[in-house]
């Protein structure tokens, strides 16, 4: 009986945030569209509910309702699992992810993470490198030259900007001394670590701009050349669980931003509750990776690997060498 | 982008992303700036210039006849041969078209007929809603004609209106659509209410 007191908190924990993250991408999609609207000034979708807030709704009903298609020539097996596969990993790293300081509710003290492990960053860096398998797996299962061609960018884009991501990060944990994210928040309590680390904050942000495959850097889903690239095949409910995953690594991405460089829930300003606070943050870099999407063109291959490896691996090598001189 | 930028071209301009921010913040301005979308046909039309040339429409006089003479000059002059007049002499003993039809489908609205046209009788207005479900009801006949819309008067701006569906009863009833037009949209015609959109626009 104590211990499923004690697994209580834990299982309504995951219920809740398997249940947000579920919904989540449906205000995204809205907001996506919105921002995309009114950057070319028209107002997106206006016909659905109030100023179109009802068409995610529509949305879901229209992917759910669609015939679920699969190709003559696919490897069935791996085309069904392909899109769970990519869709699992960005459900993992919410494992590791903390919203908040432990919270005084029902009597008890409830930690907002589900679990708070030493080697946080590295469980959320090893996991959203798995996402890529999902990739592989469904252009490989497509059986179709475009899907194959967008799942050879994706893994090639992948790996060489995960290694810029891994290193502009390095500072981050030198600065805290430890790669527990409550640390490094908790670290931030004075000046956010932009302040210390511009260098690497710019790397980490571009980084995983590429790793969310986000314009500028959608190269394996170039509409223009690929068709749809990975998910080209993919209709209905398969596709929709890979629309998920690539909002919900954006939201990833911007957790881990605030997280690592814009103080997490410190620097409150009064009357603020400190976890809005950090959910208004997040916001606001989504915000942002929205923005640039529809700011940008489309970078060409080799700039690309250009911009990974001759630009940013130099220069989140060059930033770990900076800040362990400063620190000693 | 580069070429207007030369004098941030500079290695500093490359370090600093002067030109991607640049980018950046058009499309911000943009974000708050006014939307030029017309909400048509939900709740605003746009009313066209008097110069537009849209839906034909005859004349009528003080007396209640139509202007024309139905000397057929428009028929003739017409060069996609869209226009049929027949004539007959009416009670008072005037020349008057007897058939006037118009096939809508054809006519390239070039406006020579409305040139040609010795009685000021046949005009091209503002009415620009000409969609049908079939094409024989894009003939139109003399009656239709004298109904339809003269020229905007307060052209050229975006006026408050209501999208107006045919009559699904009527539609059961009759087994064909009784209007002319399968969709239109009623703008109400007060040159107070409506506002100028290219003035409105940022440009």
């Amino acid at each position: 009986m104590e211990s499923v007191i004690a697994i209580l908190p834990l299982l309504i924990k995951m219920a809740v945030i398997v249940a947000v993250l579920l919904l989540l991408p449906m205000p995204l999609t809205w907001l996506e569209r919105k921002i995309a609207g009114h950057i070319q000034q028209r107002p997106g979708p206006m016909r659905v509910g109030w100023h179109g807030v009802l068409q995610p709704v529509a949305d879901a009903i229209k992917l759910l309702t669609k015939e679920d298609h699969i190709p003559a020539e696919a490897d069935r097996l791996l085309f069904k699992i392909a899109p769970i596969v990519a869709l699992v990993p960005p459900f993992v790293v919410f494992v590791a992810i903390p919203f908040g300081e432990p919270v005084q509710m029902f009597g008890t003290e409830v930690t907002l993470s589900l679990s708070n492990m030493n080697v946080g960053l590295l469980f959320i860096l090893a996991v959203s490198g798995i996402g890529v398998f999902g990739i592989i797996l469904a252009g490989w299962a497509s059986n179709s030259k475009y899907a194959v061609l967008g799942s050879l960018r994706s893994i090639a884009q992948m790996i060489s900007y995960e290694i810029p991501m891994g290193f502009s990060v390095i500072g981050v944990v030198m600065l805290a001394g430890s790669m527990n994210l409550f640390d490094i928040v908790a670290r931030q309590d004075g000046l956010w670590n932009i302040v210390y680390q511009p260098i690497g904050f710019f790397v980490f942000f571009v980084a995983g701009l590429a790793e969310a495959q986000r314009i500028p850097f959608d190269l394996p889903e170039a509409e223009g050349d690929l068709g749809a690239g990975y998910h080209t095949e993919y209709s209905g409910i398969r596709f929709s669980f890979f629309m998920l995953a690539e909002y919900l690594v954006v939201v990833v991405l911007a957790i881990l931003n605030v997280i690592l460089f814009f103080g997490g829930w410190q620097g409150t300003p009064p009357l603020v509750n400190p976890i809005l606070w950090f959910f208004l943050k997040v916001g606001f870099f989504i915000w942002v990776f929205m923005w640039f999407r529809f700011t940008f063109p489309r970078y060409r291959y080799d700039q690309l690997m250009t911009i990974g490896w001759k630009v940013l691996l130099p220069l989140s090598l060059v930033n770990i060498l900076v800040s362990g001189f400063f620190m000693f | 982008m580069a070429r207007t930028m030369t004098n941030k071209s500079g290695w500093i301009g490359k370090v600093f992303f002067l030109d991607l921010l640049h980018g950046l913040s058009l499309t911000l301005r943009y974000m708050f700036a006014r939307t030029v979308t017309h909400m048509y046909p939900d709740h605003e039309k746009w009313i066209p210039y008097s110069r537009h040339r849209g839906h034909h429409f005859i004349k009528t006089n003080d007396e209640g006849d139509v202007n024309c003479v139905a000397c057929e000059l428009c028929s003739k002059i017409c060069p996609c041969d869209c226009i049929i007049v027949i004539p007959f002499e009416d009670a008072k003993g005037n020349r008057r078209p007897q058939v006037f039809d118009i096939d809508l489908a054809r006519c390239l609205y070039c406006g020579l007929c409305e040139d040609a046209c010795p009685a000021d009788a046949i005009k091209l207005g503002q009415e620009y809603e000409i969609s049908a479900t079939t094409t024989e009801a894009l003939v139109v006949h003399l009656e239709d004609l004298i109904a339809a819309p003269g020229k905007a008067e307060n052209g050229g701006q975006v006026m408050p209106a209501k999208l107006i569906t045919p009559d699904k009863t009527a539609l059961k009833k009759t087994g064909k659509d009784t209007r002319t037009h399968s969709v239109t949209v009623e703008g109400t015609l007060k040159a107070a209410e409506g506002y100028d959109w290219w003035q409105r626009i940022r440009k």
